[in-house]
């Protein structure tokens, strides 16, 4: 081809190019009628004419912004670092080279003493778990403060039967999401149960409590947003708000001082930025899960109404344990729970089953169930674990007497280990104002009780109670160590299971004090409830008295 | 290697003895239905009717019998599926009942036909199984076994592509819609305030739901609504009792309208069956919720760690063949609470595109760095791998502190297998840590279930992590980690649902223990059943025996029914499983349907690309137009779960569909897609073929 090309004269076409020329000339002609029959080409084609003629600068200006256009389109959406300047060209020898130099950390570090304290400590349960509890085959029964069993719905016959009852009907897994033929009838019923319990429009149920805490959140919060959170909330929520990518506020642990504080600040800073208006939320827990404190309902309605945002309050321990039926703290503080925009709860811990909750408005319930993720990408929760919780609900409706049994169980546990409070409780349970509204991160107040050694902020109606060390050790993990000591002198003389405060360390945002955990529940006695703090206070001050 | 080799029992002559579950027949009648068959034409027309009726009304009716004549409830009639499917079908023994009938046929007793269909098996049984939640199928030769064939591909790399016009008319639809949507907003927002108040400011809130981002959901999927979140009772089984519900305004809400409507079940994750309210795991079941009650109650480190944990978590080991295992009580946290405790800042992730959101999550919240590389496409991830390594980390060029590549074994929406041979020989060429998520391979794949691993005869503890669901393959709730004893005992000390979330509660334990080791069969083990012959190929080719559970493991309390401890009853819902699967994939291929995944998944996705024949799809497959009106439920997937212009229909097949069953489906699914103008492939044979041909299907290499 090329060699015919060549003997034929420069200024003739070459023979074998003409029809490759007609064809070009064909295709153009045809190119341009179609363009002709596009409606509105006359007057691209004019405005090209015109523009060039009135400033060709603008033409080379528009070519130039097409091209660039086009060069944006086809370098496609997700550009790895492979485009960036900070791109290494590297042969593949070089590469091959990196590659066999190249050694990774191992997957998962040596555990560390701590790590092994903590992994040694964890009691296995032999036999069912509740009130009381095998820690060997054949050992013998100790008291367990450990779990929420508020209203000891744990050992509950009643749900068990229902259980069984269930299991016969639908099995035990739902085998698919709720968008997916997952949504059963006794969901659908778990969740009106719920919303009329608490008086809310609607509620909609996870499989997990955890889950639906760090869901929810992100559901709603979304870049830009702005969330004003308590510095004591729960990990779950951390993990909503870290997910949520929103702009967080702290507020210091359950001081309404400096809410408004925040919440001023943000008001301020909107003004000066201007911009649309934003999403805006408060995060905070009804009881919290790190301390036991309970939050000031009203005074947070009072400034959720007077600053414009929703509030999000996770009631994972409160939902059953407080309030005269157990609606959590809104019944506490006789506020409506419509005023909350969203209330998180939890199957789990409050009803002794499994899974959580949101309940909220129609639209909060609704939006969820297309974009919170732990929603739509779970299956959905088993369906003896949905009726069981109705169980308890109306349980929980049609024995207000419960709760006082828990309450007196709460107080006289309180009383006797008040001896060792910097504040001791008066004869009517009240504790001297202050000692509960301050956080637990915050320095104590002055000291008239010589013989204190523990601070105890958690609200005097939580079930949950975490005792901190007045004097602790310089470091965390000998406070660890001091802490697992009383427990296994608790353990060991008086038969009683409680335990240190779990954490997560070096994965919390704030680091919370080591603590004990403590949990009361409705089915101890009186006089199990006087042995195991009696014996608790014996261990702290035989344990911690003798460091001093 | 022939292929009949792993055609187990196909030419032998099994004792009944291997088989409680499936007892020969008692007696051979004759087919009871005669195969020339025409259409009734009255059943077109009363279609709608048929499903929504109240649920007393169906039980009297089935409580009136057989004076309609129907072919199944024939007294001392008894047929053996083979005879079935040979002489005549589900759907001309449909139609001749409503035939023979002497009055004409109402909705009534076609109603009647197919929930005898699905209430009722054919041949005389002794379990006290329910044919509704596992259905009886004791043909020898509908049988398979689950195994990488390597004369296979793993991964077709080009998905079979629809013609120009489908793709057009895809993207035309969803202007379309868009179009309208913002339309309707437009005039909504100026007219109708009221609906639209939690999308527009008021009293100086911002809105709850931004209207841009909700403009999918409410303008795009509200219109299919009606086949999304439908309500059901009961078992999710082999079919499933939908809760009838009528959507008066648009979707907005639905209303109960009281009636039930049993439908095949091709929806639910229900691989092996084991989702069931009767049977051996049932009865572990209730007597582990009398023994422990139902609560986990805390957190594990809580004191809320049973004895029921460590056994189910040492099961859970023994079944995957690795060191140690840890359950969480969701499969969704299984992932977002664990992959941070492995990963952090300075370290990268590498992930399939088509990952599970659960995973997302986890990434999201670990800090690692995060690339993906195209769907499993392994030469793609090389490339991915050889440009992080030899780069380091953005800007510093540090190298990474470590790389962790999180694929699935089995894709939820595509039905692709991983291909792990490959992924294994990136994997010791570039060192990276692999994270294989199981959550539908475990159990539904391999064959001795144990999942990707197992299908390939790649030993399970070269993976590092190894995660998994128990909703799926085991009928029960929560996921588990498994991999060497560090791995474990490290992530219980990190993982955010060890210390902060509840545990799993007990009656779900109990059920992974009783399927788990139905599967495995437990030790000491009964005598191989006499005539058993040795299933050389898959012994040769594992280079880790799957083991049987030991007994010891188990909670001393617990008692199995022997089908299930000597394991004979967990292989055959293997074998079930493995043949469903592959013949449902190769007779829709055959059909000329354009299906994605693996031929050995049991997730099959039909691509249906119009958006409006998502619906269509849906509704037609749940009231049936043609002879046949037993109502099958489908799930239907568009986007965002799937790229724009692919939405599919997806079936998820189980252990407890009989040969009956997919026959049916096949059926259903060419009826739909004449009508729906969905073989945009190349048809190769007509549907009563495919049906013919299933073993050879099951069987042949294509």
């Amino acid at each position: 081809m090329s060699t015919q090309s060549h003997s034929s004269s420069p200024t003739d076409i070459p023979a074998p190019l003409l029809p490759l020329l007609q064809l070009l000339s064909s295709v153009f002609l045809t190119l341009q009628s179609t363009f002709k029959r596009i409606p509105g080409s006359p007057i691209i084609v004019r405005y090209i004419k015109s523009s060039y003629q009135d400033d060709p600068w603008r033409s080379l200006l528009e070519v130039l912004l097409i091209a660039f256009a086009v060069r944006t389109l086809l370098m496609g959406r997700t550009r790895g670092e492979g485009a960036g300047k900070n791109f290494i060209k590297l042969t593949e020898k070089e590469i091959d080279e990196l590659v066999d130099e190249w050694k990774p950390q191992p997957l998962v570090e040596e555990p560390n003493d701590l790590d092994h304290l903590t992994l040694s400590t964890v009691p296995t349960i032999y036999g069912p778990n509740g009130a009381r509890v095998k820690l060997s085959p054949a050992g013998k029964t100790v008291l367990n403060m450990t779990i929420p069993n508020w209203q000891g719905f744990v050992e509950n016959e009643k749900m068990k039967q229902v259980a069984i009852e269930t299991l016969r009907n639908y099995g035990v897994g739902t085998c698919g999401p709720s968008g997916f033929y997952g949504t059963i009838d006794v969901h659908m019923k778990l969740e009106e149960d719920i919303a009329s319990f608490l008086g809310t429009e609607a509620a909609i149920i996870y499989a997990q409590a955890f889950a639906a805490v760090s869901s929810v959140i992100p559901a709603f919060a979304k870049r830009g947003d702005i969330i004003v959170a308590d510095r004591g909330v729960n990990f779950a929520i951390h993990k909503g708000l870290q997910i949520s990518r929103s702009t967080i506020r702290w507020y210091a642990h359950g001081d309404m001082k400096d809410l408004e504080r925040v919440l001023q600040n943000v008001e301020r800073e909107q003004k000066r930025k201007g911009g649309k208006l934003t999403k805006k939320f408060i995060v905070a827990e009804g009881v919290f899960e790190n301390d036991g404190m309970m939050l000031e309902l009203p005074k947070v309605l009072e400034l959720k109404y007077k600053y414009k945002y929703r509030l999000i309050l996770d009631e994972s321990q409160s939902f059953g344990m407080v309030g005269a039926h157990g609606r959590g703290i809104t019944e506490h503080y006789g506020v409506p729970a419509s005023e909350v925009d969203m209330i998180l709860g939890s199957m789990a811990t409050g009803l002794a089953t499994g899974g959580g909750f949101c309940a909220g408005s129609y639209h909060v319930c609704n939006h969820q169930r297309i974009n919170s993720s732990a929603s739509v990408f779970s299956a959905s929760l088993p369906a003896m674990l949905a009726t069981t919780a109705s169980t308890a609900i109306s349980i929980l409706n049609s024995q207000p007497a419960l709760q006082s049994t828990l309450q007196a169980n709460i107080l006289l546990f309180r009383q006797i280990l008040s001896k060792l409070e910097p504040l001791p409780m008066t004869e009517s349970g009240v504790p001297t104002i202050g000692s509960s509204s301050t956080a637990g991160s915050m320095p104590p107040p002055p000291v008239p009780n010589k013989d204190a050694i523990i601070h105890i902020p958690s609200h005097i109606n939580s079930a949950l109670i975490h005792i901190f060390l007045l004097n602790p050790p310089p470091t965390t993990e000998a406070e660890e160590r001091l802490l697992q000591e009383v427990v296994d002198e608790v353990v060991s003389k008086s038969d009683v299971l409680i335990t240190r405060a779990r954490r997560l360390r070096g994965q919390e945002i704030f680091e919370p004090e080591p603590s004990l955990k403590v949990c009361i529940s409705s089915s101890f006695s009186r006089k199990e409830i006087e042995k195991a703090a009696k014996g608790l206070r014996e261990a702290l001050v035989k344990v911690c008295g003798k460091k001093r | 290697m022939g292929r009949s080799a792993r055609r187990s029992g196909v030419t032998s002559d099994r004792s009944p003895s291997s088989r409680p579950l499936f007892p020969s027949i008692s007696l051979k009648g004759s087919p009871t239905t005669s195969s020339s068959v025409s259409e009734p034409p009255s059943a077109r027309t009363s279609l709608i009717n048929v499903l929504s009726r109240p649920r007393h009304h169906a039980h009297a009716h089935a409580a009136t019998s057989s004076a309609s004549g129907s072919s199944s409830a024939d007294a001392g009639i008894f047929t053996t599926e083979d005879e079935f499917s040979d002489m005549s079908s589900t759907i001309s023994s449909y139609a001749s009942s409503i035939l023979s009938s002497s009055r004409e046929a109402s909705s009534e007793d076609i109603a009647k036909v197919y929930r005898d269909y699905l209430e009722t098996p054919f041949v005389k049984i002794k379990t006290s199984v329910k044919h509704s939640e596992f259905g009886h199928c004791n043909n020898p030769n509908w049988r398979w076994t689950s195994q990488w064939n390597p004369d296979e591909p793993i991964h077709a790399l080009e998905e079979e592509r629809p013609p120009y016009h489908v793709l057009i008319a895809t993207y035309l639809s969803y202007l379309l819609l868009i179009v309208l949507g913002h339309v309707r907003d437009f005039f909504g927002k100026r007219f109708r305030q009221s609906h639209y108040s939690h999308l527009m400011e008021h009293d100086g809130y911002a809105a709850l739901n931004s209207d841009f981002d909700s403009f999918y959901v409410r303008r795009l999927k509200k219109r299919l609504d009606d086949c999304f979140a439908r309500p059901v009772t009961g078992v999710a089984g082999r079919t499933i009792q939908l809760l009838d519900r009528t959507g008066p305004d648009d979707n907005s809400s639905f209303e109960l309208t009281g009636g039930y409507t049993r439908a095949l079940n091709v929806s639910s994750y229900n691989y092996l069956g084991f989702a069931s309210s009767t049977g051996g795991c049932a009865d572990a079941v209730d007597a582990a919720i009398r023994r422990y009650g139902i609560s986990g109650a805390g957190p594990r480190h809580d004191a809320s760690t049973l004895d029921l944990h460590h056994q189910t978590e040492k099961l859970v080991a023994r079944f995957l063949g690795v060191e140690a295992a840890m359950v969480v009580s969701m499969g969704f946290a299984t992932n977002s609470t664990n992959i941070p405790a492995l990963v952090s800042k300075g370290c990268l992730v590498i992930s399939d595109e088509f990952n599970h959101a659960s995973i997302r999550f986890g990434v999201r919240l670990s800090g690692a760095s995060l690339r993906t590389f195209k769907h499993n496409d392994m030469h793609a991830l090389e490339a991915l791998l050889r440009e992080v390594i030899s780069q380091g980390q953005p800007r510093t060029h540090r190298p990474w502190k470590k790389i962790l590549v999180i694929v699935e074994g089995l894709y939820s929406m595509e039905g692709s297998l991983l291909n792990l041979p490959m992924f294994m020989e990136l994997k010791r060429r570039y060192k990276f840590y692999a994270y294989v998520d199981e959550a539908h391979s475990i159990g539904a794949i391999g064959p001795n279930g144990r999942g990707v691993c197992d299908y390939f005869g790649i030993d399970p503890r070269e993976i590092d992590v190894l995660m998994g669901t128990f909703t799926k393959s085991f009928g029960a709730a929560g996921g588990y980690i498994a991999g060497s004893k560090e791995l474990i005992d490290r992530l219980r000390l990190r993982s955010h649902a060890m210390a902060y979330a509840e545990s799993m509660s007990p009656p779900v334990l109990t059920q992974i223990l009783a399927s788990m080791a139905s599967i495995m069969g437990v030790a000491p083990p009964l005598a191989a059943p006499a005539g058993e012959e040795l299933d050389t190929m898959s012994v040769a080719s594992r280079p880790t025996a799957y083991g049987p559970a030991s007994s010891s493991t188990l909670p001393s309390w617990f008692s199995l029914p022997t089908p299930l401890l000597n394991g004979t009853e967990g292989r055959e819902k293997l074998r079930r499983l493995a043949f469903n699967s592959r013949y449902l994939s190769s007779g829709l291929r055959k059909l000329g349907f354009i299906v994605y995944g693996h031929r050995d998944s049991p997730i099959i996705p039909l691509l249906l690309y119009q958006p409006a024949k998502m619906h269509y799809f849906s509704q037609m497959m749940l009231k049936r137009f043609g002879a046949d009106k037993t109502p099958i439920v489908v799930v239907i997937v568009a986007y965002p779960a799937t790229p724009l212009i692919t939405s599919r229909v997806r079936f998820c097949l189980s252990a407890s569909h009989t040969k009956n069953d997919i026959d049916m489906l096949l059926r259903a699914c060419d009826e739909v897609g004449d009508a729906l103008d969905l073989k945009h492939g190349k048809q190769t044979m007509k549907v009563e073929e495919v049906i013919a041909a299933a073993e050879e299907l099951v069987a042949s290499n294509f």
